[in-house]
């Protein structure tokens, strides 16, 4: 018979229950003030090593953390600046579509005319007159002497035209006259540009009561304008002794220094009375 | 032919930007011209003899474009071309300084001649109104844009004449 009790068995056995009975211990609990009094160096030295080495990798690293910051960063300012001319570009589409949507107001607010909306893509070269140029001619049905409007009153008419383009005289252009009729005073005047681009009131009835801010209306006189559109309002008048007419100064309702897109009435036909002019 | 081409687009250029852009640059009622400043720049810069045909040709298109006169723009062209010739001769080390004589002198000859239509025309004007509200301040502006028009052109012609490019 085998003797179970050799040394070499009685140790194993005693490793055995001294292993079993620290890790009851540890289980229960027992152990753990032990366990934090001899694991706190480590934990000490283990964080002191940490910081150095972060450190010393920082130190070393951190030139190369630049360098992709700064290509991060090089990448997302132009991700932005991109991401901001395409702000820009949709504000513009939204101004352009804003400017486009109130001239449709205007043509279904007056439906006795026919319109051809235009984008302004032109100034005259010419400081002394007062003429743009648009994207719309003949192609387009446009002609010689239709005049042109936007959403708040009167542009001028067309001036000249080729296929695809066309002229527009301004109503502040010094060869400009518009017959108008003042809306409250009822009497009838007319409006002329300057070399300037100011618009003056002239020929109105020296006996006529003209208060400032009065509505200045096309009169439809001398068939180059329909009657009714919206010219400006009076600034000032002026009466000169021994004088046949009055005289003032308007405040055009359009904004001309602006101006980029207007409509043109299709269905007016201007009357030329130039041969009829002595 | 290249040197015509080249010309000839410069100054399509120079009259989109100018009826696009420039001619809402005002000082008052003024307004830079930038077709009359390449016209000088070129007359001042050009070594070909028949040169006054392009100039000529120059000034009908932004006759045809313009409501003035068709005659305006070709008579003020025509005039630099003609000063120029006479210019160069004189100033031939100082280009800049014959295009400052020639953008001050040529803008008061156009800004002459409009008031000469309009007075023709019989257009109501007051002449103090147009010399300080609009000469003035176009020679200003002209004056003002001569500087960076005669180096572009200057440039150009380095590019055109790789060999000759003294001017």
């Amino acid at each position: 018979m085998r003797n179970l009790f050799t040394p070499k068995n009685l140790r194993n056995l005693i490793l055995i229950i001294v292993i079993v009975g620290v890790l009851v211990l540890a289980i229960s609990g027992y152990l753990t003030p032990l366990f934090s009094l001899s694991v706190s160096p480590l934990i000490s030295a283990q964080s002191w090593i940490s910081e150095r080495y972060l450190a010393f990798s920082d130190f070393f690293g951190s030139p190369r953390d630049m360098a992709t910051l700064r290509e991060e960063n090089a990448l997302l300012r132009n991700e932005v600046a991109q991401l901001q001319s395409e702000i820009i570009a949709l504000q513009e589409n939204l101004a352009q579509a804003e400017i486009l949507y109130t001239l449709l107001d205007f043509a279904r607010n007056n439906p006795e005319h026919e319109y051809v909306a235009a984008t302004v893509i032109g100034r005259e070269i010419s400081p002394y007159l007062q003429y743009i140029i648009i994207d719309k001619g003949s192609n387009d049905g446009i002609r010689y002497g239709m005049p042109v409007v936007t959403q708040q009153g009167l542009v001028g008419r067309i001036d000249a035209v080729i296929s695809d383009a066309a002229r527009i005289q301004l109503i502040t252009d010094a060869g400009s006259v518009v017959n108008v009729r003042l809306k409250t005073a009822n009497v009838e005047g007319q409006v002329s540009g300057s070399i300037t681009g100011e618009v003056s009131l002239d020929m109105v009835p020296i006996d006529a009561q003209v208060e400032i801010g009065e509505v200045i209306l096309t009169s439809g006189l001398g068939g180059t304008y329909p009657p009714n559109i919206f010219v400006g309002q009076v600034l000032s008048m002026q009466t000169r002794q021994n004088a046949l007419f009055q005289t003032g100064s308007v405040q055009p309702i359009v904004d001309f220094s602006v101006l980029s897109a207007v409509l043109v009435i299709t269905n007016f036909d201007a009357v030329d009375i130039t041969p009829l002019i002595p | 032919m290249l040197i015509y081409l080249a010309y000839g687009m410069s100054f399509v250029l120079a009259m989109m930007l100018q009826y696009g852009v420039f001619s809402r640059w005002m000082i008052l009622s003024g307004s830079p011209d930038l077709v009359l400043l390449l016209v000088i720049a070129l007359c001042l810069h050009q070594k070909n003899r028949r040169f006054w045909i392009l100039v000529l040709i120059m000034g009908g298109v932004v006759g045809l474009v313009s409501a003035m006169p068709y005659f305006v723009p070709m008579i003020v062209y025509m005039a630099v071309y003609l000063a120029s010739l006479s210019l160069k001769q004189r100033l031939w080390q100082t280009p800049l300084l014959g295009m400052f004589l020639l953008t001050f002198g040529a803008t008061i000859l156009a800004n002459l001649l409009s008031i000469a239509v309009l007075f023709v025309q019989r257009i109501p004007f007051v002449f103090s109104e147009a010399l300080v509200n609009v000469l003035l301040p176009a020679v200003f502006l002209n004056m003002f844009l001569a500087i960076p028009v005669h180096a572009i052109v200057r440039e150009l012609n380095v590019w055109l004449y790789p060999q000759g490019a003294q001017v």
